[in-house]
Protein backbone atom coordinates (compact mmCIF):
# COMPACT_ATOMS: atom_id res chain seq x y z
CA UNK A 1 0.00 0.00 0.00
CA UNK A 2 1.45 3.32 -1.00
CA UNK A 3 1.41 6.28 1.33
CA UNK A 4 1.48 9.97 0.54
CA UNK A 5 2.28 12.64 3.09
CA UNK A 6 -0.98 14.48 3.78
CA UNK A 7 -1.10 17.85 5.50
CA UNK A 8 -4.39 17.70 7.40
CA UNK A 9 -4.03 21.35 8.42
CA UNK A 10 -4.61 22.27 4.78
CA UNK A 11 -8.26 23.27 4.35
CA UNK A 12 -8.54 21.08 1.21
CA UNK A 13 -7.35 17.88 2.93
CA UNK A 14 -9.50 17.03 5.96
CA UNK A 15 -8.98 13.45 7.23
CA UNK A 16 -10.86 11.27 4.72
CA UNK A 17 -10.68 13.82 1.90
CA UNK A 18 -12.70 16.89 0.97
CA UNK A 19 -15.13 15.01 -1.32
CA UNK A 20 -16.06 12.61 1.46
CA UNK A 21 -16.59 15.53 3.85
CA UNK A 22 -18.90 17.21 1.34
CA UNK A 23 -20.88 13.95 1.23
CA UNK A 24 -20.88 13.80 5.04
CA UNK A 25 -22.31 17.32 5.29
CA UNK A 26 -24.95 16.62 2.64
CA UNK A 27 -26.00 13.49 4.57
CA UNK A 28 -25.97 15.24 7.93
CA UNK A 29 -28.06 18.13 6.58
CA UNK A 30 -30.52 15.72 4.91
CA UNK A 31 -30.99 13.64 8.07
CA UNK A 32 -30.99 16.81 10.17
CA UNK A 33 -33.85 18.37 8.19
CA UNK A 34 -35.84 15.11 8.37
CA UNK A 35 -35.34 14.92 12.14
CA UNK A 36 -36.34 18.57 12.58
CA UNK A 37 -39.47 17.84 10.50
CA UNK A 38 -40.20 14.85 12.73
CA UNK A 39 -39.92 16.94 15.91
CA UNK A 40 -42.11 19.63 14.29
CA UNK A 41 -44.87 17.11 13.50
CA UNK A 42 -44.39 15.53 16.92
CA UNK A 43 -45.25 18.88 18.44
CA UNK A 44 -48.53 18.95 16.44
CA UNK A 45 -49.63 15.56 17.82
CA UNK A 46 -47.58 14.81 20.97
CA UNK A 47 -49.84 12.01 22.24
CA UNK A 48 -49.60 10.00 19.01
CA UNK A 49 -45.80 10.36 18.92
CA UNK A 50 -45.49 9.48 22.62
CA UNK A 51 -47.66 6.35 22.29
CA UNK A 52 -45.81 5.27 19.15
CA UNK A 53 -42.40 5.84 20.77
CA UNK A 54 -43.40 3.53 23.63
CA UNK A 55 -43.64 0.70 21.09
CA UNK A 56 -39.94 0.99 20.27
CA UNK A 57 -37.38 -1.07 22.15
CA UNK A 58 -34.92 1.35 23.82
CA UNK A 59 -32.68 -1.55 24.91
CA UNK A 60 -32.24 -2.62 21.27
CA UNK A 61 -31.48 0.98 20.33
CA UNK A 62 -28.92 1.35 23.12
CA UNK A 63 -27.19 -1.96 22.29
CA UNK A 64 -27.08 -0.98 18.61
CA UNK A 65 -25.49 2.34 19.59
CA UNK A 66 -22.81 0.46 21.53
CA UNK A 67 -22.25 -1.85 18.52
CA UNK A 68 -21.71 1.10 16.17
CA UNK A 69 -19.48 2.99 18.63
CA UNK A 70 -17.32 -0.11 19.17
CA UNK A 71 -17.16 -0.63 15.43
CA UNK A 72 -16.05 3.01 15.00
CA UNK A 73 -13.39 2.49 17.67
CA UNK A 74 -11.90 -0.46 15.77
CA UNK A 75 -12.12 1.47 12.49
CA UNK A 76 -10.11 4.33 14.00
CA UNK A 77 -7.53 1.80 15.21
CA UNK A 78 -7.40 0.14 11.78
CA UNK A 79 -6.35 3.47 10.24
CA UNK A 80 -3.88 4.09 13.09
CA UNK A 81 -2.23 0.66 12.69
CA UNK A 82 -2.00 1.07 8.92
CA UNK A 83 -0.21 4.40 9.40
CA UNK A 84 2.18 2.57 11.73
CA UNK A 85 2.67 0.01 8.89
CA UNK A 86 1.26 -2.75 11.10
CA UNK A 87 -0.79 -4.46 8.42
CA UNK A 88 -1.63 -7.68 10.25
CA UNK A 89 -3.13 -5.82 13.24
CA UNK A 90 -4.97 -3.48 10.88
CA UNK A 91 -6.55 -6.47 9.09
CA UNK A 92 -7.72 -7.94 12.41
CA UNK A 93 -9.19 -4.62 13.53
CA UNK A 94 -10.93 -4.14 10.19
CA UNK A 95 -12.56 -7.58 10.52
CA UNK A 96 -13.77 -6.70 14.03
CA UNK A 97 -15.11 -3.39 12.66
CA UNK A 98 -17.13 -5.30 10.07
CA UNK A 99 -18.28 -7.84 12.66
CA UNK A 100 -19.82 -5.12 14.83
CA UNK A 101 -21.42 -3.60 11.72
CA UNK A 102 -22.99 -6.99 10.95
CA UNK A 103 -24.16 -7.33 14.58
CA UNK A 104 -25.86 -3.94 14.21
CA UNK A 105 -27.67 -5.17 11.10
CA UNK A 106 -28.71 -8.45 12.78
CA UNK A 107 -30.20 -6.62 15.77
CA UNK A 108 -31.90 -4.12 13.47
CA UNK A 109 -33.41 -7.02 11.49
CA UNK A 110 -34.75 -8.57 14.73
CA UNK A 111 -36.22 -5.18 15.67
CA UNK A 112 -37.79 -4.74 12.21
CA UNK A 113 -39.22 -8.26 12.40
CA UNK A 114 -40.90 -7.54 15.74
CA UNK A 115 -42.34 -4.31 14.36
CA UNK A 116 -43.72 -6.07 11.28
CA UNK A 117 -45.20 -8.84 13.47
CA UNK A 118 -46.93 -6.17 15.55
CA UNK A 119 -48.30 -4.61 12.35
CA UNK A 120 -46.28 -1.42 12.82
CA UNK A 121 -45.56 -0.53 9.22
CA UNK A 122 -44.79 2.70 7.41
CA UNK A 123 -48.46 3.54 6.94
CA UNK A 124 -49.41 2.91 10.60
CA UNK A 125 -48.98 6.56 11.56
CA UNK A 126 -46.71 9.54 10.96
CA UNK A 127 -44.25 8.49 13.67
CA UNK A 128 -43.69 5.10 12.02
CA UNK A 129 -43.41 6.74 8.59
CA UNK A 130 -40.45 8.71 9.96
CA UNK A 131 -39.14 5.68 11.86
CA UNK A 132 -39.06 3.40 8.81
CA UNK A 133 -37.82 6.05 6.38
CA UNK A 134 -34.98 7.28 8.60
CA UNK A 135 -33.81 3.93 9.94
CA UNK A 136 -34.01 2.18 6.56
CA UNK A 137 -32.09 5.03 4.93
CA UNK A 138 -29.47 4.64 7.67
CA UNK A 139 -29.36 0.85 7.28
CA UNK A 140 -28.68 1.32 3.55
CA UNK A 141 -25.67 3.46 4.50
CA UNK A 142 -24.42 0.76 6.88
CA UNK A 143 -24.75 -1.87 4.13
CA UNK A 144 -22.89 0.36 1.64
CA UNK A 145 -20.25 1.00 4.33
CA UNK A 146 -19.80 -2.74 4.86
CA UNK A 147 -19.37 -3.27 1.10
CA UNK A 148 -16.72 -0.50 1.02
CA UNK A 149 -14.91 -2.01 4.04
CA UNK A 150 -14.97 -5.45 2.40
CA UNK A 151 -13.26 -4.00 -0.68
CA UNK A 152 -10.71 -2.28 1.60
CA UNK A 153 -10.06 -5.62 3.32
CA UNK A 154 -9.44 -7.38 0.01
CA UNK A 155 -7.18 -4.47 -1.00
CA UNK A 156 -5.20 -5.04 2.19
CA UNK A 157 -4.69 -8.77 1.71
CA UNK A 158 -3.71 -8.38 -1.96
CA UNK A 159 0.06 -8.35 -2.51
CA UNK A 160 0.35 -5.74 -5.27
CA UNK A 161 -2.56 -3.58 -4.27
CA UNK A 162 -2.89 -0.08 -5.71
CA UNK A 163 -4.91 0.98 -2.69
CA UNK A 164 -3.61 4.12 -0.97
CA UNK A 165 -3.84 5.37 2.58
CA UNK A 166 -6.32 8.08 1.49
CA UNK A 167 -8.66 5.35 0.21
CA UNK A 168 -8.67 3.68 3.62
CA UNK A 169 -9.17 7.03 5.36
CA UNK A 170 -12.06 7.92 3.06
CA UNK A 171 -13.67 4.51 3.73
CA UNK A 172 -13.18 5.03 7.47
CA UNK A 173 -14.75 8.50 7.25
CA UNK A 174 -17.79 6.99 5.48
CA UNK A 175 -18.09 4.34 8.21
CA UNK A 176 -17.84 6.96 10.97
CA UNK A 177 -20.54 8.96 9.18
CA UNK A 178 -22.93 6.04 9.88
CA UNK A 179 -22.07 6.46 13.60
CA UNK A 180 -22.67 10.21 13.43
CA UNK A 181 -26.09 9.77 11.80
CA UNK A 182 -27.10 7.08 14.31
CA UNK A 183 -26.01 9.29 17.24
CA UNK A 184 -28.57 11.85 16.02
CA UNK A 185 -31.30 9.33 15.11
CA UNK A 186 -31.25 7.30 18.32
CA UNK A 187 -32.24 9.99 20.88
CA UNK A 188 -34.89 11.55 18.65
CA UNK A 189 -36.58 8.36 17.50
CA UNK A 190 -36.30 6.36 20.71
CA UNK A 191 -36.17 8.85 23.57
CA UNK A 192 -37.42 12.41 23.33
CA UNK A 193 -41.13 12.02 22.50
CA UNK B 1 -4.79 3.59 21.08
CA UNK B 2 -5.02 4.85 24.67
CA UNK B 3 -6.94 7.94 23.51
CA UNK B 4 -9.31 5.80 21.43
CA UNK B 5 -10.05 3.51 24.40
CA UNK B 6 -10.80 6.51 26.59
CA UNK B 7 -13.03 7.98 23.86
CA UNK B 8 -14.92 4.69 23.50
CA UNK B 9 -15.46 4.39 27.27
CA UNK B 10 -16.73 7.99 27.47
CA UNK B 11 -19.05 7.42 24.49
CA UNK B 12 -20.52 4.24 26.00
CA UNK B 13 -20.96 5.93 29.40
CA UNK B 14 -22.73 8.83 27.65
CA UNK B 15 -24.98 6.38 25.78
CA UNK B 16 -25.98 4.64 29.01
CA UNK B 17 -26.37 8.04 30.69
CA UNK B 18 -28.73 9.18 27.95
CA UNK B 19 -30.82 5.99 28.29
CA UNK B 20 -31.06 6.54 32.08
CA UNK B 21 -31.92 10.25 31.78
CA UNK B 22 -34.70 9.39 29.30
CA UNK B 23 -36.42 7.35 32.03
CA UNK B 24 -36.66 10.40 34.30
CA UNK B 25 -39.13 13.26 34.09
CA UNK B 26 -38.40 16.94 34.20
CA UNK B 27 -38.21 20.15 32.26
CA UNK B 28 -34.62 19.67 31.14
CA UNK B 29 -34.70 15.97 30.18
CA UNK B 30 -34.93 16.61 26.42
CA UNK B 31 -32.23 19.30 26.60
CA UNK B 32 -30.01 16.92 28.59
CA UNK B 33 -30.48 14.10 26.08
CA UNK B 34 -29.71 16.37 23.13
CA UNK B 35 -26.65 17.96 24.74
CA UNK B 36 -25.20 14.56 25.70
CA UNK B 37 -25.87 13.33 22.14
CA UNK B 38 -24.02 16.39 20.83
CA UNK B 39 -21.06 15.45 23.05
CA UNK B 40 -21.08 11.97 21.51
CA UNK B 41 -21.12 13.54 18.07
CA UNK B 42 -18.05 15.61 19.02
CA UNK B 43 -16.30 12.53 20.42
CA UNK B 44 -16.76 10.57 17.20
CA UNK B 45 -15.86 13.39 14.83
CA UNK B 46 -12.91 14.83 16.74
CA UNK B 47 -11.31 11.63 18.06
CA UNK B 48 -12.38 8.71 15.84
CA UNK B 49 -12.41 10.78 12.63
CA UNK B 50 -9.30 12.75 13.65
CA UNK B 51 -11.01 16.06 12.99
CA UNK B 52 -8.91 17.58 15.78
CA UNK B 53 -5.96 17.45 13.36
CA UNK B 54 -7.91 19.18 10.57
CA UNK B 55 -8.04 22.82 9.48
CA UNK B 56 -10.16 25.00 11.85
CA UNK B 57 -12.74 25.43 9.05
CA UNK B 58 -13.82 21.79 9.42
CA UNK B 59 -13.90 21.93 13.20
CA UNK B 60 -15.92 25.14 13.25
CA UNK B 61 -18.35 23.87 10.60
CA UNK B 62 -19.10 20.76 12.71
CA UNK B 63 -19.69 23.01 15.74
CA UNK B 64 -22.00 25.31 13.72
CA UNK B 65 -23.96 22.34 12.35
CA UNK B 66 -24.51 20.91 15.84
CA UNK B 67 -25.36 24.30 17.35
CA UNK B 68 -27.99 25.02 14.68
CA UNK B 69 -29.43 21.48 14.81
CA UNK B 70 -29.72 21.30 18.60
CA UNK B 71 -31.00 24.89 18.87
CA UNK B 72 -33.76 24.32 16.31
CA UNK B 73 -34.80 21.09 18.05
CA UNK B 74 -34.89 22.76 21.46
CA UNK B 75 -36.92 25.70 20.12
CA UNK B 76 -39.40 23.32 18.45
CA UNK B 77 -39.64 20.96 21.42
Amino acid sequence: MSKMQIDYKNIYYPPGGILLWIIIYVELITFGIALIAMVYYGKQDPQLFHDAKLQLNVTFGTINTVFLLTSGFFMANTVHELKEKNKSKAKKYLLITMLFGILFLILKTIEYDSKLDAGLVMSTNLFFTFYWMLTLFHVIHVIVGLIILTSVFFGMIKENSTMQMEDVEASAAFWHMCDLIWVLLFPILYLIF
Amino acid sequence: MKNSVLTLVVLIVLTIGIAIISKTTGVYVVAGILVLSALKFFGISFFFMDLRKAHPFWKISVCIYLFVFISVLLILK
